[in-house]
């Protein structure tokens, strides 16, 4: 009998055999990945051949579900998906919430593994264990929202549809996935779909999953939805994740024009407090929240879009455009597209400072020009024009053009910055130099350390180590979880321990004896075993780093204090990451690290890909 | 530049103020609280208070550090060494204040600092015909000649002078500076209260004006993102705006520290903004 909250098993389709079986998963490997993005990673481990080119079919592509879906607890209907970036040549894990994450659950597995490609543009629907590829050429094209209408109006409204858009299907690195308007965004997990000759995948709930205390799972979710609605979550709730622009503009964090200021002379007509009286049409939440933070507005022409903090940052201010009907048009094109906004704004702010320093010759697209801006998203979803150069996103565009693009090409491991100015930000310059899936604020929560007022956001010491580590143990337990981030403050509210919030909570539903202490252990063990799975992909310390912008150029602050990030500081804080997680100069776990954490299994080459084929 | 530190004398006598002048109140805070917070504003390096033996302190910002002079009742210069041998070895030079300065700025101090070059040892500012050795920077190198003194009970500031290169700074050469010009004209950073009157009229003077900036709900909730609220400190500004200074709200002082200290002192040319805790997104 596997645990509450689990089925014990993973579902493997081979698409290009069109077999498919179950495997099952120990518990004691439950237990020490939880799910998400843990279990994810030790699923890559052993599903994943070494050093496999991420669009090979053989690469796995896996949707990875977590004991928590199928609770009553709020935010829990998310799932994570799993694969070699095409970006990074690393691990790549985005959560996304939706019924997909219910319905794929009650298949009956713990994770379904895609490896293997169709021969044709196809869908593949899973059905309990059964499992089939039908052709779709009618679809391929589609935008993924479109595609998932169709297919649902074709199979009917239990199914449910994880879908890319025409992004993926052309192999844009930062293609996404998508299902109910949701997006597992980061790191082109819609080109590895799309390099599968997959549309789609469509799923639906065939049998239930039990807790081990439904009573206590029940009044604990009950209390922890009351507790969803108070001041921990009020922003989320009033004027979601866009809240964030005009305070960062604040306080010099608001990356503008390609991270060459941290303020936006623009940001004003941007602001959700300035413009939600005029545009904000509703708000929604994911399947199974309480909060509901999805905040809807109103484009030009009768458009729509969901508009996030990450997407407006992206293709507004660091694009140095300012209209606001021109970042909704923006955003509802990526969505449309399946483009990743951070990685979009981020690649095309990059090829408009090219641009300005005469390294691209494209003189339309410049800073501040909202045609310019939909017009390269145009480019980049088509990979038609410049398209065929941005689509590799910064890191391999930069690599081509040269002549210094690479040091103002904002990424980390080929993975573009979110909009956290690290120079202003320095616990999270360094959440975002180690973190194993790249530039990324969503597994390193740093930003929080800095804006918590507990040291001096602007001198990178060894507070901030401790602070990024903190931080980054909390999202990976509350990943793999999997609990949304936004509930967060609901956890640690009122001086609580969240670990052991977390820790009753999983108790419950699975009934193990787990506890504070385990979960922090735990926490550790999966930040290890996604770099472990990284070294054996070829990673090497210099990608633990940042671009060569932040460690040059100095950023003024309104009070007269400039910020400065240098070399020297940012090694500092990176060794003594390394010292404190229990890894060696190289960033290798040592032994004794390897020992307390049970992390033997994923070390040493004998073990790669073991249960490939 | 050099790296700046502060001291911050609180173990005088405060025999004509009739209670001592280090925990006199200041508008929800207290004159040291005030002053060594404005002092921390304006220096990168430690600020530490030399208070005398066994002299209850009000409360302090915990990042303030404080020694105890042993050997009380002997003047500044006897302060002057205790605090530059406990912050020595950390910075080349230490504003040097006394407590009982509410209306001191971090410009001043700034300013002060800032015009300590290499061929200077002190840079002593004379305002009102008024040497002001409590309004001074000091290179920290002088901690010998400082003991030289005292062990030759020489405890006049004048006898210090005398052995260093003292850069006098008249009220004009201050006045240069133009952030000091457009934020304390009359130099009120060195106004010091001796008398209960004193106290009385400074502690009377209307609050600097301080614009402040509110984001996210608590700016749809108040129905105004801007409002200019008179405030001496972090907690009068929240009230002045409705915002509870909870672990839900934190502030940013001019745009870079983030703090949600209520006695953080304020002055004017300050601006704050209030925005939630909770930054994710
Ligand atoms: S808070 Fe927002 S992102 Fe999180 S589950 Fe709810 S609607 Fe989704």
């Amino acid at each position: 009998m596997p645990p509450g909250g689990y089925f014990g098993k993973a579902l493997l389709v081979d698409l290009s055999a069109g077999s498919s079986r179950s495997e099952s998963i120990e518990e004691s490997v439950l237990r020490s990945y939880v799910g998400g993005v843990g279990l994810g990673a030790w699923l890559m481990h052993s599903y994943c051949p070494a050093r496999i080119d991420p669009v090979d079919p053989r690469a796995p592509l896996m949707f990875v579900f977590s004991p928590m879906v199928g609770t009553p607890l709020t935010t829990s209907a998310k799932f994570a998906v799993v694969a070699k970036s095409p970006l990074t040549g690393r691990l790549t894990d985005a959560l996304a919430s939706s019924h997909f994450a219910i319905a794929g659950k009650l298949t009956g597995h713990d994770a379904i593994v895609l490896r293997g490609a169709c021969r044709e543009p196809s869908v593949v629907v899973i059905d309990r264990d059964s499992v089939r590829t039908e052709p779709a050429p009618d679809l391929w094209g589609l935008p993924a929202a479109q595609a998932e209408a169709r297919l649902r109006d074709r199979h009917g409204p239990a199914w449910r549809v994880a879908a890319i858009g025409p992004a993926g299907e052309r192999g844009v690195r930062y293609a996404t996935i998508s299902h109910d308007g949701r997006h597992a965004g980061r790191g082109g997990l819609g080109a590895v779909m799309g390099s599968k000759w997959c549309k789609a995948i469509l799923v639906r709930a065939g049998t239930k999953v039990g807790s081990a205390d439904p009573a206590g799972v029940l009044a604990a979710a009950r209390e922890l939805r009351k507790r969803s609605f108070g001041a921990a979550t009020a922003k989320y709730r009033e004027l979601g994740t866009m809240a964030n622009l005009l305070a960062f503009n604040a306080i010099s964090t608001l990356p503008t024009r390609n991270f060459s200021a941290a303020r936006f002379e623009g940001a004003p007509a941007l602001g959700a407090e300035e413009i939600a009286d005029l545009r904000h049409l509703a708000r929604n939440s994911c399947a199974s929240c309480s909060i509901g933070c999805e905040h809807i507005y109103r484009g030009p022409g009768g458009t729509q879009a969901r508009m996030e903090y990450e997407n407006v940052f992206a293709l507004g201010p660091l694009c140095g455009v300012s209209d606001a009907d021109a970042v909704i048009a923006a955003s509802s094109r990526c969505d449309e597209l399946g483009l990743d906004t951070i990685s979009t704004g981020g690649t095309i702010a990059w090829a408009m400072e090219c641009v300005e320093k005469g390294l691209i010759d494209a003189p339309w697209l410049r800073f501040g020009n909202p045609e310019a801006l939909l017009r390269a998203i145009e480019q980049i979803g088509a990979r038609e024009g410049l398209g065929r150069l941005l689509a590799l996103g910064t890191r391999a565009a930069s690599q081509e053009v040269g002549r210094g693009s690479e040091a103002f090409a904002p990424h980390v491991k080929g993975l573009e910055l979110p909009g956290y100015e690290p120079r202003t930000l320095q616990a999270m310059a360094l959440g975002l130099a180690v973190n194993a899936r790249g530039a990324d604020h969503n597994r390193s929560g740093a930003y929080e350390a800095d804006l918590s007022g507990a040291h001096d956001r602007l001198m990178g010491g060894e507070a901030h180590v401790a602070g990024a580590i903190e931080t980054e143990n909390r999202a990976a337990v509350m990943d793999s979880l999997i609990l949304c981030k936004f509930l967060r403050g609901v956890f640690a509210e009122g001086g609580r321990d969240p670990l052991a919030e977390w820790a009753r909570l999983l108790k419950l539903v699975t009934g193990w004896d787990v506890d504070a202490d385990e979960l922090a252990t735990t926490a550790r063990r999966i930040v290890l075993a996604k770099r472990l799975f990284n070294l054996r992909e070829g990673w090497t310390r210099e990608e633990d780093w940042l671009p060569d912008r932040f460690l040059s150029e100095s950023l003024k602050l309104e009070s007269g204090r400039t910020a400065t990030l240098t070399a020297t500081r940012l090694e500092a804080m990176i060794s003594a990451y390394y010292r404190e997680r229990g890894l060696d100069e190289a960033g290798v776990p040592d032994p004794e690290t390897v020992g307390k954490l049970s992390l033997h299994g994923l070390m040493g080459s004998e073990q790669i890909g073991a249960k490939v084929g | 530049m050099a790296q700046a530190g502060a001291i911050v004398l609180a173990g005088g006598k405060s025999s004509r103020m009739g209670s001592p002048k280090a925990a006199l109140e200041w508008h929800g805070s207290t004159l040291l609280r005030r002053v060594t917070g404005i002092v921390a504003r304006s220096v990168d390096g430690p600020v530490v208070v030399v208070s005398a033996a066994g002299q209850a302190l009000p409360a302090l910002d915990g990042e303030v550090e404080v020694v105890a002079d042993e050997r009380e009742g002997r003047g500044p210069l006897q302060g002057l060494a205790a605090g530059l041998a406990a912050i020595g070895d950390r910075v080349d030079v230490a504003y040097v204040s006394s407590t009982d300065v509410p209306l001191l700025h971090p410009v001043f101090v700034r300013r002060v600092v800032g015009a300590l070059e290499d061929t200077v040892d002190v840079v002593l500012p004379e305002i009102g015909g008024f040497r002001q050795p409590l309004s001074a920077a000091y290179r920290i190198d002088l901690l010998s000649t400082v003991e030289e003194l005292i062990a030759a009970d020489r405890m006049r500031p004048a006898f210090l002078f005398e052995r260093s290169r003292v850069l006098h700074m008249s009220e004009d050469d201050l006045l240069e500076d133009v952030a000091l010009a457009r934020l304390d004209p009359a130099l009120a950073s060195v106004s010091n209260l001796n008398e209960r009157a004193d106290y009385e009229r400074a502690h009377a003077l209307p609050a600097p004006e301080i614009p402040v900036e509110m984001f996210g709900p608590l700016a749809t909730r108040s129905g105004t993102r801007r409002q200019i609220v008179p405030a001496w400190s972090l907690g009068a500004a929240a009230a002045g705006v409705h915002v509870a200074l909870d672990e839900h709200v934190v502030a940013a002082l001019n745009g870079d520290k983030i703090t949600r200290d209520p006695e953080l002192p304020l002055v004017s040319g300050d601006t704050v903004a209030f925005m939630v805790a909770d930054a994710g997104g």
